[in-house]
């Protein structure tokens, strides 16, 4: 087995090489990146309208909200930057081109993943960046330096269950011939993450804590920030659900690796 | 027409392969409808009617939004998109066929798909557990004649963007653009009468709110003579054929430019 540094260091020269070779195609890059922009905003377009006509949702200000928004669009970048190539795997799958994935000595997942880098995903990535901080200022938070780490074990936190969320759905395809919509319906449930979960009652509030826990992707960690003295207890289980989700994911991905016959040809 | 007739056919059937995933799809929607409630009811908080419209008249927008959504969902951009760049579009062009027929005639397959498969029991759920009560009036018969008229509108759309990997590598970025320009400005995320009149005003001259808007009104509001719906159908005809217009001038400009390497 490798050492982290090593594979670090190997993560560095794959992209390298891989961005050097989307270069190529400098136009697409420009219009994917607009895409993601307006994506980014249209979301952001619906609050504000909204909020035109309502005070609050659930007691939140478009303020919070868009604090929210931002958490949860930083949140989701990595799934979308690092681990892009999952919108593939059912289709290398199909046509037995993932047997290749098993001819190196290195981490299957690794390998696999570092086969793509989403260069638009930074768009989203800055703009939820700047939006934080802009919502931050608003707001008047004040961002202690043990704030400031609590943000970032959140972050990572609600980047890992986006990242196990995804990449379990995805690992469907190696059991079901077209396992798209397993995966549309996890991408689906990905934009409901930065609603209050306290608009929800019952069977919904449960599911999205506890059983699909997109809640633990913007909304609860940022509770954390705007409301300390309302937050539940919960939130501090938030790096322990999300790294117990990524290993879950992980048992899962190993599982189907280990099943996959490839297509006979 | 026939042979145009065949390609919905195939394409009805091609889709049917699928038919595991509508079970996903659906319960996706189920879910999407559950959020959708909770959500709106919690905007209703504040007040019973909120530029005019109930929470009942808002919630059969969205929620049949969402359905109509789904069922104009036939991936004709990316297919169309796929045919060029991988230079399949060659074997359509050697056939006595008009591209933008064929096309269009494909997507219509995957639409009656959709229709059966998740639009209806979309509505079916609908009616049953959010137990919606929809009023009867001269809307609710003209409805299917507006969608119809939506539909190609928004073929015409997808239609655009597939024709555009003559240009570009890939068609994520246009693609996705579209898809954020038409839910935004269409109603099919917040109804229009939410939006500032300015806004408001501008919006309903685009073509995008003829895809979702006027159905969506014909639905919510069934109660109304023909001086409503006459102009409201009347516009979406003008759309549909502007855009059929314009997509076929494109596709002549942009065929120009197709070299495909034997192979």
């Amino acid at each position: 087995m490798h050492s982290m540094g090593e594979y670090l260091r190997l993560y560095f020269i794959i992209e390298a090489q891989y961005i050097k070779a989307r270069m190529q195609y400098r136009a697409d890059f420009i219009i994917s990146s607009i895409g993601m922009f307006f994506s980014s905003l249209a979301t952001l377009a619906i609050f504000w309208v909204l909020f035109d006509s309502i005070p609050d949702l659930a007691g939140w200000t478009l303020m919070e909200m868009v604090f929210i928004y931002a958490f949860y669009m930083i949140a989701i970048s990595p799934m979308q930057i690092l681990f892009d190539h999952f919108w593939q795997l059912r289709f290398h799958v199909a046509e037995g081109t993932f047997l290749k994935y098993y001819f190196r000595p290195l981490n299957m997942m690794f390998y696999y993943m570092s086969e793509m880098f989403d260069l638009k995903g930074l768009t989203q990535f800055f703009v939820g960046i700047i939006l934080l901080i802009y919502a931050s200022v608003q707001l008047n938070l004040d961002w202690s330096l043990l704030r400031l780490g609590l943000l970032l074990i959140t972050l990572f936190s609600a980047a890992l269950v986006q990242i196990s969320i995804i990449v379990a759905a995805t690992c469907a395809a190696f059991w079901v011939i077209n396992a798209w919509p397993v995966l549309g319906l996890a991408w689906k449930l990905r934009e409901f993450s930065p609603y209050p979960m306290s608009i929800f009652d019952g069977a919904f509030r449960f599911v999205f804590t506890f059983v699909i826990p997109i809640g633990f992707v913007a909304f609860y960690p940022s509770q954390l920030f705007l409301r300390p003295e309302e937050i539940s207890p919960l939130i501090y289980f938030s790096p322990i659900i999300g790294i117990g989700m990524f290993a879950v994911t992980y048992w899962i991905w190993t599982k189907g690796v280990n099943s996959y016959t490839g297509t006979g040809s | 027409m026939k042979r145009y007739l065949a390609l919905t056919r195939g394409n009805f059937q091609v889709w049917l392969a699928y038919r595991f995933g509508f079970f996903f799809t659906i319960i996706g929607n189920v879910i999407y409808l559950g959020v959708a409630y909770y959500l709106w009811s919690s905007i209703y908080q504040h007040a019973n009617v909120i530029h005019g419209m109930t929470f009942n008249e808002t919630f059969i927008y969205i929620a049949l939004g969402s359905a109509i959504f789904i069922l104009l969902k036939t991936y004709a951009d990316w297919i169309i998109g796929n045919e060029i760049r991988e230079g399949i579009i060659a074997v359509y062009l050697t056939k006595p066929l008009d591209f933008q027929l064929y096309a269009l005639f494909s997507s219509l397959g995957g639409i009656l798909m959709n229709l059966a498969a998740i639009s209806i029991p979309t509505i079916l759920i609908l009616t049953l557990v959010f137990k919606i009560q929809v009023t009867m009036g001269l809307g609710l018969i003209l409805f299917p004649f507006s969608l119809m008229l939506a539909f190609l509108i928004s073929f015409c759309f997808d239609y655009f963007v597939g024709l555009s990997a003559f240009y570009t590598e890939s068609i994520w970025g246009i693609s996705i653009t579209k898809e954020i320009i038409i839910t935004v400005f269409s109603g099919a995320l917040l109804p229009l009468q939410f939006f500032p009149d300015a806004v408001q005003k501008i919006l309903l001259a685009l073509p995008f709110q003829a895809i979702y808007h006027t159905p969506l009104m014909m639905v919510t509001r069934p109660n109304q003579g023909w001086e409503t719906f006459g102009p409201m159908l009347a516009v979406q005809a003008f759309w549909v054929l502007a855009l059929f217009i314009l997509t076929r001038l494109f596709y002549n400009q942009a065929i120009k430019i197709l070299r495909i390497s034997g192979g």
